[in-house]
């Protein structure tokens, strides 16, 4: 079965791209995704998928009106509102600011509600499946090449300004003291976060797009032991997660992005498991098991 | 660091925490903050540090306003707790001072001052692991690292062991020693291994008295505002 799926990779041109798109999607999510879960956003993919679907839904009333070609790919528009509710966000946390995270619930709740409105009036339904869920054996060359360039922008953001990014991300009140405009670095941030979602959001779907971006990292975290390694694990779960979802998704005819998340969730619990067992030969093999070990065990149990 | 405070209040809402605060503090000199909980020497740090805006009143940084004050690179600051920080994410000792560093040490300065500091065999320790002390050391060095002109440390012994805190206060004052301006918060009553200069002690009642180490003895005890 496995071979034949790779057989397929390469005389199926459909599947060779849905595996580079994924591949790429594979670097991209865990990237933007570690500096999410740093930052305690977990919740911001979620919402800035539901509001880029604002502008996806708009789009293609526009277009079932006879508006211009603008209109024929709603990505554009995604994009353009993806980051309006990024700043829409950013409003609400400097208004309620000992509640940020009220902010993500205005924020969706609009998204989803004004979407559902402008699905319905371009009576276009149908195509909201793909939205929600993502289809990436449907995407085309365009759209890759458009992964390729957000992914390499965001990797020029991080090779520039890496020092920058990690070290506000982890402590923002840090920020003034090393001459950094933290209010600037949020616009940046969430402009490069909400074009991220945007582009992922045809491959994976609103409802998958943050299981791609959290889900990794929330696995290397618990194995990773610096920054560094915890960044590189990420990816690689990620991108197992992409080959492994593709091939059981082909084999097994169901929908890719579904199974690609699923995988990743499988490597989640297989990580957590494996981490609870060596956790607990070190208890016995060593009694000078440090307090923090017993904590995290102790956590672990009562999950 | 030249440091001028003049008749500083401040007040959340109607409840005023510091009424006509003034003091001056000079080239290298080391200031001792003390008083009990709830007398306002945090907030004192936020309106020194920009954080609560100055409403009435002045502050200035060598001569400069702190309203059009830019040079905050040239303060560190420790806070007492480090709530602000994003823990569980694995990061190691010498990524977070990597990555917080504003112009590269030489290398033989870098790893002295992290001797210096005691946490030279952590660097490549993930902070998730470490004690609150070990934790505090990393952020004074990180503090340090870019060679702060002032230097404020709230509380900075309240998580190190007591086997630790005369340590701490050795290298505190040898910091001083090499020019640097510090400004310590105390819970406790002044601690006479610091080589402080200067006390500003704080009160209840928002008042507050501003003296020298020399005067130190004479004002203990009595009150003048």
């Amino acid at each position: 079965m496995m071979l034949s799926f790779f057989v397929d990779l390469f005389q199926q041109e459909f599947m060779l791209r849905a595996l580079i798109a994924g591949l790429l999607l594979g670097v991209l999510a865990p990237l933007m995704g570690s500096i999410v879960v740093i930052r305690r956003l977990s919740f911001i993919a979620d919402t800035l998928g539901h509001f880029s679907l604002v502008g996806v839904s708009v789009s293609l009333f526009l277009a079932s009106v006879g508006f211009s070609a603008f209109f024929e790919r709603p990505l554009y528009l995604g994009i353009i509102f993806s980051i309006v509710g990024g700043l829409l966000i950013e409003l609400f946390r400097r208004y309620y600011k000992n509640y940020k995270e009220i902010s993500m619930p205005i924020v969706m709740s609009l998204g989803a509600a004004v979407s559902a409105i402008f699905f319905s009036l371009s009576k276009r339904t149908g195509s909201l499946y793909t939205y929600i869920f993502g289809s990436i054996l449907t995407i085309n060359n365009y759209y890759v090449i458009l992964i390729a360039i957000t992914l390499l922008v965001v990797t020029l953001f991080f090779v520039l300004f890496g020092k920058q990014i990690v070290s506000v991300s982890f402590d923002e009140s840090s920020a003034k003291f090393q001459g950094i405009n933290l209010g600037l670095f949020q616009i940046v941030f969430i402009i490069t976060l909400s074009v991220a979602v945007s582009v992922l959001l045809e491959a994976a779907g609103v409802l998958l797009v943050s299981s791609m971006m959290i889900i990794p990292v929330a696995a290397a975290m618990k194995v990773g032991w610096s920054y560094k390694s915890t960044q590189v694990i990420g990816i690689l779960f990620s991108e197992l997660s992409v080959i492994l979802g593709l091939w059981g998704a082909y084999s097994l005819r169901i929908p890719s992005g579904a199974t690609i998340v699923s995988v990743n969730i499988i490597i989640l619990v297989v990580v957590a498991l494996i981490r609870r067992m060596t956790l607990r030969r070190r208890v016995k093999v060593d009694p000078k098991i440090t307090e923090s070990d017993l904590e995290v065990l102790e956590e672990e149990k009562s999950a | 660091m030249r440091i001028d405070l003049v008749n500083l209040s401040f007040a959340y809402g109607h409840r005023i925490v510091i009424k006509n605060m003034s003091f001056s503090l000079g080239h290298g000199d080391f200031l001792v903050i003390q008083g009990k909980n709830g007398t306002g020497k945090s907030t004192l740090i936020k309106c020194l540090l920009g954080i609560n805006p100055v409403k009435s009143g002045m502050i200035f940084y060598d001569h400069e306003d702190i309203v059009s004050f830019r040079k905050w690179p040239e303060i560190g600051y420790v806070p007492q707790r480090f709530e602000d920080f994003n823990y569980e994410f694995p990061i190691t000792v010498n990524e977070i001072l990597s990555v917080s560093q504003l112009k590269k040490n030489p290398p033989a300065e870098r790893l002295e001052l992290l001797d210096k500091m005691g946490i030279l065999s952590l660097l490549n320790e993930n902070i998730n692991n470490l004690s609150g002390g070990q934790l505090q050391r990393v952020f004074v060095a990180r503090a340090m690292l870019n060679h702060p002109k002032l230097l404020f440390l709230d509380e900075p012994t309240a998580s190190v062991d007591q086997a630790n805190v005369a340590y701490f206060y050795k290298t505190v004052n040898e910091l001083r020693e090499s020019g640097v301006n510090i400004i310590l918060i105390s819970h406790d009553d002044v601690v006479e291994t610091l080589d402080f200069t200067h006390v500003l002690s704080i009160d209840n009642d928002l008042s507050y008295r501003f003296y020298t180490k020399e005067q130190c003895g004479k004002e203990r005890g009595g009150k003048a505002v």
